[in-house]
């Protein structure tokens, strides 16, 4: 019964990891950033939805409205006030990292400075588990991330496959120079792969601090299972990412079977460093080793 | 006043090190490591067990926690440094937080949360030293000898080496250049020396626990080598001896809500690299621009 209960736990984590490493994965891919500030997007989501819902006590859906806003606002500034800029000058992978990480910093302080460094959590009706079969717990929750992250999952591919804007983006991970030939602006697609991207941690963000809780230092975990799911699922592929993000999950929650709580991000650790180990290129990637 | 000048002075000889030893890997090259701090932490727990268990003799503690260090790092630095730049961060970032855990969960070695207690004094040819300015002397005579080490390496063909695989990875490897290897020692180098670092800072407090290795100082050092410039010789100490004095700069402005000085020192450093990297690249000391990273 302890198997199945971490099973589907691992399952709900999973799937909103998938959705944070998908993010991630698709800034990453399309335009090269090393998004490190990623962790924050979902930072600002977490305590948007926090404040909205459990301090202000605003209907959920506004609640839900003003978090997306908020995270889709600031991966757009970002993009354009620091981002673009270091890109229009030079644009070394350190640069970006490093402002990348400034910005990482400063909202994590600015975060816990006006809310606190501890722990909150957000309750809602949802998050209470129910027993369904003797020992089994499970709360609504779980079926709503992982529909959730496959409804926003299938968007996306559906957005990438078939509209202009998504094929846009597409050609944008192959030919930077190509899509200004044919009259497309990079920066203008760069804006909406932040857009997207950051509209993509939201779900994760507001579904984990309802199920979690959260706190201000919450980003480096979310960065830590960003990256490693790149890099396990193949840089450059969506699907990678998504199955690795899941993947991430499982493992994490099948781990408590022989391991205490406090090991569950060392299980990350050596599912990422047995990738680069073995298979450096990850699930679906190309060959990238130098 | 001169007892706090002293320790200050200590504590900026000590990150010092660390952050000229982070530059030696970030500024020449081109690894960005954001495990620091564990290296710095292995090199204090190795100092600390080994000085309460074997000898607190400078001669063998520190070359103790030195092997200790290099050893850990070759393990991480081996297969992750045979792929991108990308990976190495990740690699570090999951090392970082695995060490924390490491760090507060090993009782036995680390004393757990509450951390070792009780660690000796160092001992220099069988006389204890307690005095701080002549600690302060130590920490002076191996920070030295640490710039000098660097330098010297730079200087030479592995410095050169070093930089090339900074500026092309592949060009270096057309003309025949062990990459791989050459990155791994880099790694090592800077890990062991790190653990100079950690053994002083051991010594130096007495006592050590895992609150000094955690993240927070990893990034804090990270700040200081690229807000001084990387990939320079001054900057790295100029940017320890600011970053070092601005909390105590912070806590004379009244205005400021003195619980929230760790945070606003924080945004402050966050957004000083922000802004760096959009108009100055090459930090306070760096003049010329970076072509590649």
């Amino acid at each position: 019964m302890l198997v199945l209960q971490l099973l589907i736990n691992g399952l709900q984590v999973g799937a909103l990891y998938a959705l944070i490493a998908v993010g991630f994965s698709l800034i990453f891919g399309s335009t090269k950033i090393f998004h490190f500030a990623h962790g924050s997007a979902f930072t600002i989501a977490a305590y948007v939805f926090y404040y909205a819902y459990s301090v202000a006590h605003i209907h959920w859906l506004p609640a839900i409205l003003a978090a997306s806003f908020a995270t889709v606002l600031f991966g757009v500034l970002l993009d354009r006030f620091v981002y673009a800029p270091i890109q229009a000058d030079e644009g070394s992978f350190f640069t970006v990292f490093v402002a990348s990480f400034g910005i990482g910093i400063v909202v994590q302080n600015v975060i816990g400075m006006i809310f606190g460094r501890s722990f909150v959590s957000v309750a809602t009706p949802l998050s209470r588990s129910i027993e369904i079969v003797s020992g089994l717990y499970v709360s609504p929750l779980s079926g709503i991330a992982i529909v959730v992250a496959l409804l926003f999952f299938f968007g996306l591919q559906f957005f990438l496959m078939h509209t202009h804007v998504g094929m846009g983006l597409r050609a944008l991970s192959e030919n930077p120079e190509l899509i200004r030939a044919y009259g497309l602006s990079p920066r203008r697609l760069s804006t909406i792969v932040f857009a997207l991207g950051s509209l993509l941690v939201v779900p994760a963000a507001i579904l984990s601090s309802a199920d979690a809780g959260l706190n201000p230092a919450i980003g480096h975990h979310v960065m830590l299972i960003s990256l490693a799911a790149t890099i396990v699922g193949g840089v450059g592929s969506l699907r990678g990412a998504a199955c690795a993000g899941l993947l991430l999950g499982m493992a994490e929650n099948l781990a408590l079977l022989y391991f205490e709580p406090q090991w569950s991000e060392a299980v990350t650790f050596i599912v990422l460093f047995l990738f680069i180990l073995l298979r450096p290129s990850g699930f679906f990637g190309r060959a990238i080793a130098s | 006043m001169l007892a706090y000048i002293l320790n200050l002075a200590t504590l900026i000889c000590i990150n010092a090190v660390l952050a000229i030893t982070l530059n030696f890997i970030m500024g020449y090259a081109g690894i960005f490591s954001i495990a620091h701090a564990i290296f710095f932490g292995v090199g204090a727990y190795a100092a600390a067990y080994f000085s309460m268990h074997v000898s607190a003799s400078l001669f063998l503690a520190v070359p103790v926690s030195m092997l200790v260090a290099g050893l850990l790092s070759l393990v991480l630095a081996l297969p992750a440094l045979r792929v991108r730049g990308e990976y190495f961060v990740a690699a570090s970032l999951g090392l970082q937080v695995l060490g924390v855990t490491v760090f507060s969960e090993w009782k036995s070695v680390t004393g757990g949360l509450g951390g070792v207690i009780g660690i000796p004094p160092v001992e220099l040819f069988g006389h204890a030293i307690t005095d701080p300015v002549q600690f302060l002397l130590l920490t002076l005579g191996c920070l030295l000898p640490i710039l000098l080490i660097t330098n010297i390496l730079l200087r030479s063909s592995f410095g050169r080496n070093l930089k090339a695989i900074r500026d092309s990875e592949s060009a270096a490897h057309a003309f025949g250049k062990n990459v791989a290897a050459i990155k791994t020692l880099s790694v090592v180098i800077s890990s062991a020396l790190a653990a100079v670092a950690g053994a002083l800072y051991a010594f130096y407090l007495g006592f050590i626990n895992v609150e000094s290795f955690m993240l927070d100082t990893s990034v804090l050092l990270m700040a200081m080598v690229i807000i001084g410039g990387t990939g320079t010789l001054l900057g790295p100490i100029v940017g320890t001896v600011l970053l070092m004095l601005l909390p105590s700069l912070f806590s004379y402005m009244w205005f400021l809500p003195q619980t929230e000085i760790g945070a606003i020192q924080q945004i402050a450093y966050g957004s000083a690299m922000v802004l760096l990297m959009i108009f100055r690249p090459s930090g306070i000391v760096g003049s010329r621009k970076r072509s590649n990273g």
